[in-house]
């Protein structure tokens, strides 16, 4: 792989927690490259620290030991440059839906009438025109999700960071927001870091799945999906859909045996 | 979908079918028209009693007499003025305490280290029953308004100042993390998601607040005062004018009564979103 296309290196990163029976160490030497425009998925065991990787990427939490490199210069880490989604959708419940997407831009200090302008358009591009004086209680959950997602792309962040955004939602709205964020993806040309315990949507969305393996997390295998369909539900119809979907099932049940034993 | 859409609306039209519509009186008027009526049937009996020689007169007082001298006092222009007075007492006590202490607790938010070394002066000056600082303050402040003012700013500003910390220290560390994520400072986080998540805490003691402010007035004004209602009701009872205490304390009922929705007022206006129906809930 040419380092030329590589946005962001982990490298060896090490990070435990104080726990009650001892400490505990979640990730041990981590290292995976994500490329220019990739849709990289992290899977694995649960509890294995996969959003311990989006702290420390995020600036939340230090490692221990390891660096990260963006575009070849090392970093601390990329707060104020990620764009990041929990599965809570985080919306600030005081503000209406404009003014939450509103909220990044608030922080880098941008004009009030330029953003606005801009806001304005993200929302009628997102079907969400009418609803900019909205509150988020008052929208269901798949808006509400969809709002996230605007405020996390209108900031133009250098990695989107995606900690199971879909998971709370039902199974139609998860495939209908899954697509909405293929597309947004591609028409804003970003790079996508997806955490998920969903292979199925993993394989579906993805270029790239990282496999982790089981507390201590180390990375167990990396694997290319190579779908050519771009919507995730024609992607799922894909022939070799089924094959990438059992390869992985097969490794993270090897990793659960392992981590029982 | 067009399953679930009958699924939910068979049930339903079964379950509004047995729901006759019939009289109640579980509605804003009905309610109303309950309450007078038990207002006026309480006063009643209490003349009935009086005018048969069952109660006292003289240790309880009677509706009519009460009435009489409100009628007097209103026509002379004292009760409006002791009215006003206490009224400037406990609202200045009461917006001086809850700011200062609302500023305070919120300003503990920001170190956790002094945060922890003031807890135990905090915990103790609250433990110390208020009222009883009331001679001190009125040695300090004198016998006039300030010392009503510095009595009810004692006890409300310590009840601000616990209840503003601990809703900053409950603000949800998630919204928190996002903000710093997106390269947020600490002032940053401070206005946009602890202030905002706090507000609905200290509206909720501006209620217990309101009492607290009437308290310090009224006690301050029974130490030792010119004028004002704990003035009026202090001097009516040493007097055994029972009438007149009880025309003071209904003004101060309604003047607590009439501060309460003041405060849903400024509740309904600072709060939009917790008021925000979900009848443009759309499905996507």
């Amino acid at each position: 792989m040419a380092s030329a296309s590589v946005q962001l290196s982990v490298r060896n990163i090490q990070k435990s927690f104080p726990g009650k029976g001892g400490t505990v160490h979640v990730l041990d030497g981590l290292n995976f490259d994500i490329r220019e425009q990739d849709f990289v998925s992290i899977i694995g065991p649960s509890g294995c620290g996969k959003s311990t990787i989006f702290n420390i990427v995020a600036g939340l939490i230090a490692p221990d030991a390891g660096t990260l490199l963006h575009r070849n210069e090392e970093i601390a880490s990329l707060r104020g440059h990620v764009g990041y989604m929990m599965q809570k959708d985080l919306l600030f419940p005081w503000r209406t839906v404009l003014d939450n997407v509103l909220l990044g831009l608030e922080m880098r200090g941008v004009d009030r009438r330029e953003a606005v302008d801009k806001a304005r358009q993200h929302l009628a591009s997102f079907g969400l025109s009418g609803f900019e004086n909205a509150y988020p209680k008052t929208l269901s959950g798949g808006m509400r999700q969809r709002v996230a997602l605007i405020r996390t792309l209108i900031m133009d962040p250098d990695i989107l960071l995606l900690d199971e955004p879909f998971s709370a939602l039902d199974y139609q709205t998860r495939l209908y927001l899954e697509g909405v964020l293929k597309e947004a993806v591609e028409k804003f040309k970003k790079t996508v870091v997806l955490v998920t315990h969903d292979i199925d949507e993993a394989v579906a969305l993805s270029k790239r799945v990282v496999v982790l393996s089981g507390r201590p997390s180390r990375v167990k295998a990396v694997h290319e999906i190579d779908i050519a369909e771009s919507s995730p539900v024609a992607a799922r119809g894909n022939p070799r859909f089924s094959g990438y979907f059992h390869m992985l099932c097969g490794e993270l049940d090897i990793q659960t045996m392992a981590a029982a034993s | 979908m067009s399953s679930i859409t009958v699924d939910k609306t068979a049930p339903k039209s079964k379950a509004a079918a047995p729901a006759r519509k019939r009289r109640s009186f579980d509605t804003t008027t009905g309610r109303g028209l309950l309450q007078l009526v038990a207002v006026i049937a309480f006063f009643a009996a209490w003349e009935l009693g009086v005018r048969a020689g069952w109660i006292s007169d003289f240790l309880v007082g009677a509706p009519s007499g009460i009435a009489k001298i409100t009628y007097q006092m209103l026509m002379s222009g004292q009760l409006l003025t002791d009215t006003w007075y206490t009224l400037m007492e406990a609202a200045l006590g009461f917006i001086i305490g809850t700011v200062v202490g609302s500023i305070a607790g919120l300003a503990l938010w920001y170190s956790v280290f002094v945060a922890r070394l003031v807890e135990p002066f905090i915990v103790a000056i609250n433990s110390v029953p208020k009222i009883a600082f009331a001679p001190i303050v009125i040695l300090w402040f004198g016998t006039g308004l300030i010392s009503k003012v510095a009595l009810a700013v004692s006890l409300t500003a310590i009840v601000a100042l616990i209840a503003a910390y601990q809703a900053a220290k409950d603000a949800d560390p998630d919204l928190q993390s996002l903000l710093f994520s997106m390269g947020a400072n600490k002032h940053q986080i401070f206005y946009r998601a602890v202030v905002p998540s706090t507000i609905p805490a200290m509206i909720a003691t501006f209620r217990i607040n309101i009492g607290f402010g009437l308290v310090g007035a009224v006690v301050g004004e029974f130490i030792s005062s010119q004028q004002g209602l704990g003035h009026l009701i202090y001097n009516a009872s040493s007097l055994y004018d029972l009438n007149t205490v009880w025309a003071g304390l209904f003004v101060l009922m309604l003047m607590g009564f009439v501060l309460y929705h003041v405060i849903d007022v400024i509740e309904r206006l600072a709060l939009p979103w917790k008021q925000a129906t979900t009848h443009t809930q759309v499905q996507v």
